[in-house]
């Protein structure tokens, strides 16, 4: 079987009185996008820096093709990182930015030029090569540091929430530019933010870090779909959470005694405390008590036009809160704050979620 | 109807601006009264220090041109020299030492490095010369005592500029260097060194100038013949003031003033301080 580009083996880091990374199993492909998805302080930039060879790991190994690099200094590593504040060489000109890796590769000079300028060409930064990092916007300077990351081939591209300092529009704009380039070059990418959407639309996989660990790795939809855990759940989208305990193989029964049906995963026994959780806009909201699935009682607290969609917010009986998401598809609201309304959902619109272990 | 707006403002913040112009003008008549009055002495006809001067002559300049002071002259420029070049060698790897890493010690080493900054430069004259006779390199006083004390006393200014300049070199620079492929010592030279340029020659020409204008450490470090203008202007005063005194003490003043320029012209001063702390 093919080696994967990039491989972690049980990575740890700890310093004095932390733990920033406890344990980290990861293997990326050959021209695989693959994004660590985090709240802050959760180990990725950590994990990028470890992979990149800023510090060394406490325990654990790193391969980059198959050849272990936890000895190697980062500059023996062949790996393109884009810094969240870029760090560009501000006393050098875009095009030197770029010419660096080339240089300290003492390459002839011929093909450094042809090489600088065909990298910001590809970052359509061309005719700006002599300016200074001072004398760039915040997108053309996110487009230096991309072009200098690139230049080189690496083995490996690292993207250290290179999107996070720029306006929204940028933002927007950028996450398809990059996700097109790494696309169009094969070039495998491991990508760190915090931005559930920036995940979602860029990644082939995404790993959901926690406290120093890897929640759930998978693709987009999968972690979207099937979130393995309550963090991971609430971390990507929005969640309605219920608690309660299991009775049967299609049944949880909430603390106030209200029974939800929903498909119990096998590996969860009966007894066990657990959260049936169900997406907004995977929810309706009914006059009446529907006949099967996910059925709560309360009342409407507050309705929110977003302009596509409408959300309907809920205080349900026994104190939980509850959030309705319908699209605006243009018939008549029927809802109005301090409406009775059930929440509903179809049984397999529930998903059962082990309470934190 | 700007015009208006204009003087309203003006008036309303007359008052203190008149206080800062009272307190600009008087800071200006005790820095710059002086220098101007001794240039003028200088130029006297006759031998009193009388000013306005009687007369017009250059009689006290050629004076002071004449060996008897520019040797000393050229003692000082060259003490200056190396004193600032030593000290900035020493700096760069103590300013890394002290502001890039913990380790244990450290804070002595500060102590070590800074200390020199706060103590009497007199006590550190007579210290020094109390050194040099005690463990038998009595034969060194003279100039390379004075190169000794004016490096002690003269690299802190050098390790605080270097470290201020560290200091501000952006985050990250080095590190992503290193991806780039460069190696510690490449790093060093093609990225840390460059940015970190104004702060060394600020560092060399604070030290140059500390050097230059000392006398309380070069008074008991001196033996004849290798003698610092400042020194010997000292002893020249035991003859009371003459116009000779002037001259000499303007050209010592135009000296440093005439570096600074030609630094500021050629790698700038203005931009030690590195300015990019915007990444919003």
């Amino acid at each position: 079987m093919l080696e994967p580009a990039l491989r972690l083996v049980g990575i740890e880091k700890h310093y004095a009185a932390t733990v920033a990374v406890a344990g980290i199993d990861l293997e990326v492909n050959e021209g695989e996008f693959v994004t660590l998805l985090g709240p802050s302080g959760c180990g990725k930039t950590t994990t990028l820096g470890l992979i990149a060879g800023f510090f060394p790991p406490t325990a654990g190994a790193i391969y980059l093709e198959g050849e272990p690099v936890g000895d190697l200094p980062s500059f023996r590593r062949d790996i393109g990182v884009v810094f969240q504040d870029y760090a560009l060489f501000p006393h050098l000109s875009a095009a030197d930015n770029v010419a660096f890796g080339l240089r300290m590769r003492n390459l002839p000079q011929a093909e450094i030029a042809r090489r600088v300028a065909d990298a910001l060409e590809l970052v359509h930064l061309a005719g700006l090569g002599e300016r200074r990092p001072l004398q760039l916007s915040g997108g053309q300077r996110q487009r230096v540091a991309l072009a200098r990351a690139l230049v080189i081939n690496p083995t490996v591209l690292l993207l250290d929430e290179p999107l996070s300092n720029l306006d929204q529009k940028l933002r927007d704009e950028m996450r398809i530019e990059i996700a097109g380039l790494q696309r169009r070059l094969g070039i495998t990418t491991v990508f760190v933010t915090h931005d559930q959407g920036e995940a979602l639309v860029m990644s082939d996989r995404i790993a959901v870090m926690n406290a120093g660990r890897i929640e759930q790795i998978g693709e987009p939809a999968e972690i979207y779909e099937h979130p393995a855990t309550r963090f991971v759940a609430e971390f990507i989208g929005r969640m309605n959470f219920f608690s309660g305990q299991v009775t049967t193989a299609r049944e949880v029964r909430t603390a106030r005694g209200l029974v939800i049906a929903a498909p119990v995963p096998l590996g969860i026994a009966s007894g066990a405390e657990v959260h049936v959780a169900v997406r907004p806009e995977r929810s309706r909201l009914c006059r009446d008590k529907p006949d099967a699935g996910l059925a709560l009682k309360g009342t409407v607290r507050q309705v929110l036009y977003l302009g596509s969609t409408r959300e309907f917010h809920l205080d349900l009986e026994g104190g939980e809160r509850g959030l309705v998401e319908m699209p605006n598809d243009g018939s008549a609201v029927t809802f109005d704050a301090g409406a009775g309304v059930w929440l509903a959902a179809s049984f397999d619109h529930c998903l059962v979620l082990p309470a934190r272990s | 109807m700007r015009s208006t707006i204009l003087s309203a403002r003006w008036r309303a913040n007359s008052g203190p601006w008149a206080l800062l112009c009272s307190v600009v003008a008087f800071v200006y008549l005790f820095s710059l009264g002086p220098i101007l009055i001794t240039a003028a002495v200088s130029f006297n006809e006759t031998n009193r220090s009388s000013f306005p001067p009687h007369g017009f002559s250059f009689r006290w300049w050629e004076r002071a041109l004449a060996p008897e002071w520019i040797n000393p002259l050229l003692f000082s420029l060259k003490l200056g020299s190396l004193t600032a070049l030593f000290s900035t060698l020493l700096a760069l790897p103590l300013a890394f030492a002290l502001f890039r890493y913990r380790f244990r010690g450290r804070d002595a080493l500060v102590a070590l490095t800074l200390g020199p900054l706060m103590l009497p430069t007199l006590v550190t004259g007579v210290g020094l010369l109390q050194l040099f006779q005690y463990v038998g390199l009595r034969e060194y006083i003279g100039f390379t005592a004075l190169l000794v004390g004016h490096v002690v006393i003269c690299m802190p200014f050098a390790v605080r500029t270097v470290g201020v300049s560290l200091h501000t070199l952006p985050p990250n620079v080095e590190l992503a260097a290193g991806s780039l492929g460069a190696t510690r010592w490449r790093t060093l030279r093609y990225i840390v060194f460059p940015l970190i340029k104004s702060g060394v020659v600020a560092g060399a020409v604070f030290a140059f100038i500390h050097s230059f204008t000392d006398v309380n450490l070069s008074i008991f470090l001196a033996r004849p013949g290798e003698i610092p203008i400042t020194v010997k202007i000292l002893g020249f005063l035991e003859f009371g003031f003459a116009p000779t005194l002037a001259a000499v003490s303007v050209i010592t003043l135009l000296l440093p003033l005439i570096l600074v320029a030609i630094v500021e012209r050629v790698s700038g001063l203005g931009d030690f301080i590195y300015g990019d702390r915007d990444r919003a």
